[in-house]
């Protein structure tokens, strides 16, 4: 997947959740991305975290922690 | 001083207009400031229209009839002083065609200016409202079946009895409907009180309100009424101003599409919605599922204006006048090849041969009467043997006729009977809606069946196709077009055999 | 079975529940209130002669042929206009009566054609049946009267045609264009004898008529009649199934002769359609025929090769070694596979079976992916299950319809005539959408509030929406109490009531004035049993799942859900994406939407299939198709579906698709999928097979095998064939089996088995040992996950918007003749309404172009660009142009872009920023795509057809 396409689906997701309280915001993208992404995405996206993470939504970096 | 020149249609078919303005342009040229013309209703006494009246000491006198060319002459007899002329019929109220009549519905037609609602009240409107207003819908409608009072369209049915249904039907809007089509050849009774004294139906009409719970009400008008509708609307208008009309009960005034069919109800109800107007079976009845699916009175014209003498003089009065079932006044409509047509309001009772020979004055041609048709072009046709028949709803039907709207029409012996069942025929396939089969396809056969018949086609075997034919359309069609238009075939054919066998073969 | 004659009670069921026994011909029966005379007669074996009367349409009465004798009642009355009474004494057969009907009847065919043994009807003609049933014998008029012989024969519509001089003017037709249909194309004109049916004085084809056919099943003669009877005559056989077009799921007979189909006729008894159709599922049945049926499994190395026929045997080894290879070589997760809701339950269950168990990895997507997946995904979140809450019948009791990104009339016509008849009823209704659909405005039916909003809005809209039902006070507190979780409400309601989410705040997002947003709002909550329908219009945005749950809150928050009249319901775009998602196609979830890491399911299905599991998500479509361009996805399974037309960004499947190095591709048609593929499995249409659909409102039916597959296999044989060569053992010897598989494993499914769909027609899910006979109404009581569950759903503006280089913004959609990409509906007569995809484009935007209507136009995005004519329409507002993707050569989805809604990846098909121009010739895509279409489509002929060809 093209870097610049996951980092806006990954924003979408935190953009869903960043209307809720911190903590569950957290939890819930940690929880979508746990449910819905196959394993290369993630692998995808720790990488790319690995790299700096340009562009990520804050809650984003916070969630991938988790996974 | 008032001068009195009708408005009515069949006054201004014989120049009232112009006999008005001839008045007028009389009074401004004497400089007689003090008279003024007043355009009354029609008395119905149309042999004499224009009949122009002249208000004096002794009461109105009558002269007529009135051209533009005599009304200098007239003014020189002294005709605002009620004198003399050759044209001067003497006081309106001891014309004999006029005295001899039992006038309750027609109480003010004539006599008031239409859109007067001060003439209205001064000539006793409005109080049967006032006393209606004092009653519970309940005793409404008991005083209403009490009077014996039935449906004037022609199928007699009672009245108060159908406001019950309306009344003890819920629902959250109920409607009175007038009809207002009348469409029956040789039939202008509803017309003469449209253009004559509008306020008598609005205030029958709120009385019905009142009595079923109904808070709109609609007066159908057909197309061919134009000066009905517009004395309708504008009385309306007038009635509303003055807070007779408003949100407890308010009328619209409608004119129909051309149709005769749309003068049977539930035509009428389905032409009102928007529709085109086809007949609707029955159940449910328009009492209970009626216009826009609601409970609805539909009454004639006549009917809705009788109420309020009704309740004006109680339901003993009225239910005093009349023979048997057939309680209260008839309006009949006498037309035809008589010398005097014209509206004789009468209890029932009255026979056919009084009807026509001391009222109407026999033929116009001079020559002998053969034929009278009663109750429209579906109604039958009566020999002499049958004049004596009183006009009384079951007496008629004893002789397999029909009272209908109350119509009489009239034939001296130059009529062919043949020609006549093969009109009513035609009508039928005319005016047919197009729903139900017998009426659809039996009214065309019809016409070619009688054609063969006065041919000579086999002509027994056809005349038993006729008479199978009239038994499909009695009991198999929808509504009264169909179903009655066997009566004028069959009384033709049953009185009146000779003319289906003039060709001889 | 032999043709099913279904009974005609002649006039409609009775709804009311009371009871009432009268004797006919002293036969003493028991009906509800309300029936008629007529049908009462009918339950108690009694047959009365009738013309007019037929129980889809109300009783009218006309045709005088069932008058009857009723004790103290005067006269004949019409035993369908007379309603039953207790202790009502009943004669239908009298000499009198007799003769009345006799006497009727030969009138009628005095004006009737004599060709009754040549007639196409023979056989199946109501008249030609009461003729003998009351003994006419004569017709004594004779027949050179007046007469209607010679008026013209219409046959202008393609799939009936409607011979006036066989015209008994019963009106049974223009009723039932205006009660059951609600389209009101047809009236009786003029009167009397002259009296005759007409499409508003126009030929069919060019009136408002819509082809539903419901004129043609009401017609007692030959008048209306359908070509193919004329053509073939009347059928022998029925067999009863469910059509395999849109989500409604109706009911049909296919009736055949031997064993070729002469029509589809709908089925009274069908639940979801009750006697009704459209133009496709009664009509447009030809493709299953048609000459491109590709009836013999082939093979090819390249894509660019031509296809080479091969036996069964030999494609299946083919595919299945080369997926071995490419396993073997990439890796186990290089495979994958893709499900059809086209295809049956069982069918669809069996490959994400096959890919779980034979490739052992998740790689398995179903088409909702791109059209209803943030149904499933919303609905769970709020209500906990995946699925619309209502049965259509429910409509039947709702006071308020809010209609939102949905086009019934186009997409789901059936179930549209059924909220027509609501709505002509007197139920209010709202819509939200920002094109003027049929709905807005048709004969007798009125939107009270279109919500014409700016694409991409949804959830601004939702939310101003609630945010004037909480703030007004008209959100239904006690109900949410009981039902909901009150943390999450408090949260939302927190959320909700800030300014921001005001209509007021929102205008300029939304453009829609603020008043309306209240009003709408207001008749929303206080208006009476209020029921949400929806479609794609909804779910195809970045924000899909955000609405669902928006309209889910709403419904929450007004105490709409639970009861008749109600809910949120989904209009399923195919016949069966319920069922395909019920199926487990999901890379997440196993049947019955249980998630693949939930291991007390996973353990359960591990014993029973005899096979370890993964308990990791596998890739979506898209992801898979971005695996492949980055070279790790390699083989892929696709049955029933067509990527290439259907998905969005045609550039970048194609380019995914050509990375792939083993693509099977099982149809009817070498579609433009097919283009792409290594191997090409013949399918079976839905004719040619047994298993069942579930469509929208979760209703199961029986899809019965009419015919022998004319491939030689039906789906699910080809699909267990590849299984047992990957290696993993499937022995069904019926799809029947399949299903108790899945209802032994699937606790929604318990109590589901073929037995019981042949007695009771058909079941909603859940059917199981608490809902035996299935669950018509959803969250009666409390919700399936025990506490309702309000979301917050903030509104996020898509990063698609118009720019100066894109300034216009295009939605896509559907009409009603054509069915998703053509595939069926293109190879039929309906081309005649729909032969190519248009631009619709507001007369302003029009003319700043210089476009007139028809011209050539280019349509352009980021993602590509083609060329297709304009139509000027006022049904779109400026800025908003729109198209339909029906046709494979128009290329819509090279338009729109990779953006998709953030839960579930469902493209974001409704708002792509676009610019339109004139053009002078068709792409540079439509050109190479077309002759890379030619290349790619050959067949290699053997020599024997060579020597005969021509």
């Amino acid at each position: 997947m093209k870097p610049k396409l996951m980092v806006h689906m990954a924003n979408q997701i935190a953009d869903f959740f960043a209307a809720y309280p911190h903590e569950e915001a957290v939890a819930g993208v940690a929880d979508h991305l746990k449910k819905f992404w196959e394993p290369r995405m993630m692998r995808q996206l720790h990488e790319y975290i690995a790299q700096g993470g340009e562009g990520l939504h804050a809650l984003v970096l916070e969630a991938a922690q988790k996974n | 001083m008032r001068i009195y020149v009708p408005c009515d249609s069949s006054a201004l078919s014989v120049g009232a207009d112009a006999v008005a303005r001839a008045i007028m342009a009389e009074i401004s040229s004497r400089g007689l400031s003090d008279v003024t013309v007043i355009r009354n209703g029609s008395r119905g006494l149309f042999w004499l229209e224009p009949l122009v009246e002249v208000e004096t000491a002794r009461g109105r006198v009558a002269y007529g009839p009135v051209t533009p060319g005599v009304v200098v002459e007239l003014f020189d007899a002294g005709m605002l002083e009620g004198k003399p002329h050759g044209l001067c019929l003497g006081l309106t109220e001891e014309i004999p065609y006029l005295k001899r009549q039992e006038r309750l519905t027609f109480a003010r037609c004539g006599i008031t200016d239409p859109l007067s609602l001060s003439d209205y009240i001064a000539h006793g409107g409005y109080q049967g409202l006032k006393r209606a207003r004092t009653m519970t819908p309940e005793a409404i409608v008991e005083e209403t079946v009490q009077s014996g009072l039935r449906g004037r369209g022609g199928a007699g049915f009672p009245t108060g009895i159908k406001w019950r249904t309306v009344l003890k039907t819920p629902a959250s809007q109920k409607y009175i409907v007038c009809n207002a089509d009348e469409g029956d050849s040789g039939t202008y009774a509803d017309r003469m009180i449209m253009e004559g004294d509008p306020f008598v139906l609005i205030e029958g009409m709120t009385i019905a309100g009142l009595a079923v719970g109904a808070t709109q009400g609609y007066v159908y008008i057909r197309s061919e009424y134009p000066h009905g509708f517009r004395t309708m609307r504008r009385a309306v208008e007038i009635a509303r101003e003055a807070g007779y009309l408003g949100p407890d009960f308010d009328i619209d005034i409608r004119l129909g599409a051309g149709a005769y069919i749309c003068g049977e109800e539930t035509s009428l109800l389905e032409s009102l919605e928007g529709k085109r107007g086809q007949v609707r079976p029955r159940p449910p009845l328009p009492a209970v599922e009626g216009l826009f699916g609601k409970p609805t009175v539909v009454n004639n014209l006549i009917s809705l204006a009788t109420v309020p003498i009704i309740f004006d003089r109680g339901a003993q009065f009225y239910r005093d006048f009349g023979m048997g079932r057939s309680r209260g006044t008839l309006t009949i409509q006498l037309a035809g090849n008589l010398k005097y047509a014209g509206l004789v309001e009468k209890a029932f009772g009255l026979t056919l041969r009084e009807a026509i020979y001391d009222f109407g004055g026999g033929t116009r041609t001079g020559r002998p009467f053969r034929a009278v048709q009663v109750g429209g072009p579906l109604g039958a046709y009566f020999p002499e043997a049958l004049l004596d028949t009183p006009l009384d709803y079951e007496a008629f039907a004893e002789k397999k006729g029909l009272i209908g709207h109350g119509g009489v029409v009239v034939f001296d012996d130059t009529v062919d009977l043949a020609e006549q069942a093969r009109f009513a025929m035609e009508f039928c396939a005319i005016e047919s809606c197009g729903k139900c089969t017998p009426c659809r396809i039996g009214s065309t056969r019809g016409v070619e069946v009688i054609d063969r018949i006065v041919a000579g086609q086999d002509r027994a075997r056809n005349l038993e196709l006729l008479n199978d034919l009239c038994e499909t359309l009695l009991d198999g069609s929808l509504c009264a077009l169909g179903g009655l238009t066997p009566f004028p075939v069959q009384s033709a054919v049953h009185h009146f055999p000779e003319d289906f066998a003039k060709l001889k073969v | 079975m032999p043709l099913l004659q279904e009974t005609d009670y002649g006039t409609p069921l009775s709804v009311i529940n009371t009871l009432v026994t009268l004797e006919i011909d002293g036969q003493p029966v028991t009906v509800p209130a309300g029936t008629s005379v007529m049908r009462a007669a009918v339950e108690a074996g009694i047959g009365i002669p009738k013309l007019c009367a037929t129980d889809s349409v109300k009783a009218f009465g006309s045709c005088r042929l069932c008058l009857v004798e009723i004790d103290g009642k005067r006269g004949t009355p019409a035993s369908c206009t007379t309603t039953v009474e207790p202790g009502m004494h009943v004669r239908t057969q009298t000499p009198k009566l007799a003769k009345l009907r006799r006497g009727v009847m030969e009138l009628y065919i005095s004006d009737h054609p004599l060709d009754c043994l040549t007639c196409s009807a023979n056989g199946d003609c109501e008249l030609q049946d009461m003729a003998g049933a009351v003994g006419l014998r004569e017709v004594r008029y004779g027949y050179a009267g007046e007469n209607h012989l010679s008026a013209p024969k219409d046959e202008s519509n393609p799939y009936f045609t409607f011979e006036a001089s066989k015209c008994i003017v019963c009106s049974r037709c223009v009723r039932a264009c205006e009660e059951v249909q609600g389209t009101f194309a047809l009236t009786i004109q003029g009167r009397g004898f002259e009296s005759k049916v007409s499409a508003g004085g126009k030929p069919f084809l060019d009136s408002e008529c819509v082809s539903c056919g419901a004129c043609v099943q009401a017609c007692p003669t030959a008048t209306l009649n359908e070509k193919s009877v004329i053509q073939m005559g009347v059928p022998e056989r029925s067999v009863i199934t469910t059509c395999a077009y849109c989500g409604v799921g109706c009911t049909f007979k296919a009736e055949l002769q031997g064993d070729q189909v002469v029509r589809m006729v709908p089925h009274k008894d069908g639940k979801a359609n009750h006697g009704h159709s459209c133009v496709k599922g009664r009509f447009a049945i030809g493709y299953a025929t048609h000459k491109d049926r590709i009836l013999n499994p082939m093979i090819r190395a390249k894509i660019s090769d031509p296809w080479r026929e091969v036996s069964w045997e030999d494609a299946i080894s083919h595919a299945a070694s080369e997926f071995k290879r490419i396993q073997a070589k990439y890796g186990r997760d290089s495979v994958g596979g893709i499900t059809s809701s086209r295809c049956t339950n069982e069918e669809t269950y069996l490959v994400q079976k096959m890919i779980r168990a034979a490739f052992g990895n998740n790689n398995v997507d179903t088409c909702a992916r791109v059209c209803h997946s943030p149904t499933g995904y919303g609905l769970k979140a709020t209500f906990g299950t995946s699925a619309g809450t209502q049965d259509f019948d429910s409509v039947e009791e709702a006071d308020v319809m809010m209609v939102i990104g949905a086009n019934p009339t186009d997409a789901h016509p059936v179930f549209a005539s059924q909220m027509k008849r609501r709505l002509r009823e007197g139920a209010k209704l709202i819509i939200v959408d920002p094109r003027r659909i049929d709905l807005v405005e048709t004969p007798h039916v009125k939107a009270d509030y279109h919500l014409a909003l700016q694409p991409g809005a949804n959830v601004a809209v939702i939310n101003a929406l609630a945010h004037v039902i909480v703030t007004e006070g008209l959100a239904a507190e006690d109900d949410i109490k009981e039902r909901c979780d009150a943390k999450a409400f408090e949260l939302w309601r927190t959320f909700i009531v800030q300014e921001k989410n005001s209509p007021e705040s929102l205008e300029s997002v939304t453009g829609i004035p603020a008043a309306e947003i209240r009003g709408a709002a207001r008749l929303y909550a206080t208006g009476g049993n209020a029921a949400i329908y929806y479609g794609l219009g909804v779910t195809e945005h970045s924000q899909g799942s955000t609405m669902v749950m928006g309209m889910a809150n709403l419904a929450m928050l007004t105490g709409n859900l639970g009861r008749r009249g109600v809910g949120v319901n989904p209009l399923r775009g195919q016949n069966n994406v319920q069922g395909a998602c019920d199926m487990g196609s999901f890379p997440h979830e196993f049947s019955g939407y249980r998630h693949v890491s939930d291991d007390s399911t996973r353990k359960m299905l591990e014993q029973d299939w005899h096979v370890a599991l993964d308990g990791e998500p596998g890739l979506r479509i898209p992801n898979m198709l971005d695996a492949a361009v980055d070279g790790t996805f390699k083989g892929l399974y696709v049955q029933g579906e067509d990527i290439v037309q259907s998905d969005p960004n045609t550039k970048h499947v194609t380019a995914g698709l050509e990375a792939m190095e083993c693509v099977v591709v099982q149809d009817l048609f070498l579609n433009e999928t097919a283009n792409y593929a290594h191997v090409f499995l013949p399918g079976s249409s839905f004719l040619e097979k047994d298993g069942t659909f579930t469509n929208a409102e979760r209703r199961i039916g029986r899809v019965r095998k009419a015919i022998a597959p004319m491939a030689g296999l039906e789906d699910w044989q080809a699909t267990m064939a590849l299984s047992n060569a990957l290696g993993y053992p499937m022995n069904y010897t019926h799809p029947s089996e399949i299903m108790d598989e899945i209802a032994r494993l699937t606790p929604t499914f318990a109590g589901v088995t073929y037995q019981k769909l042949d007695e009771l027609g058909s079941v909603q899910w859940p059917c199981n040992e608490e809902a035996p006979e299935g669950t018509p109404i959803m969250h009666i009581g409390k919700f399936a996950s025990g506490k309702g569950k309000f979301m917050l759903t903030e509104f996020v503006p898509t990063d698609e918007r118009s720019t100066a280089r894109f300034p216009l913004i295009l939605t896509t959609g559907r009409i009603l003749s054509q069915y998703n990409v053509g595939a069926q509906t293109a190879r039929t007569p309906n081309n005649i309404w729909h032969s190519e995809d248009v631009l619709e484009i507001h007369p302003s935007d029009a003319e700043n172009r210089g476009i007139r209507d028809g011209d050539l136009v280019s349509l352009a995005s980021r993602s590509g660009d083609i060329a297709l004519p304009a139509k000027i329409s006022e049904r779109m507002q400026p800025g908003v142009v729109y198209t339909t993707f029906h046709h494979a050569m128009t290329g819509a989805n090279v338009v729109t872009t990779e953006f998709s809604d953030w839960a579930t990846n469902c493209p974001e098909y409704k708002v792509t920023a676009v610019q339109v121009q004139l053009a002078k010739k068709t792409s540079e895509w439509q050109q190479r795509y077309g002759e890379m279409r030619r290349q790619n489509t050959r067949i290699l002929e053997d020599d024997a057809v060579m020597a005969h060809g021509d």
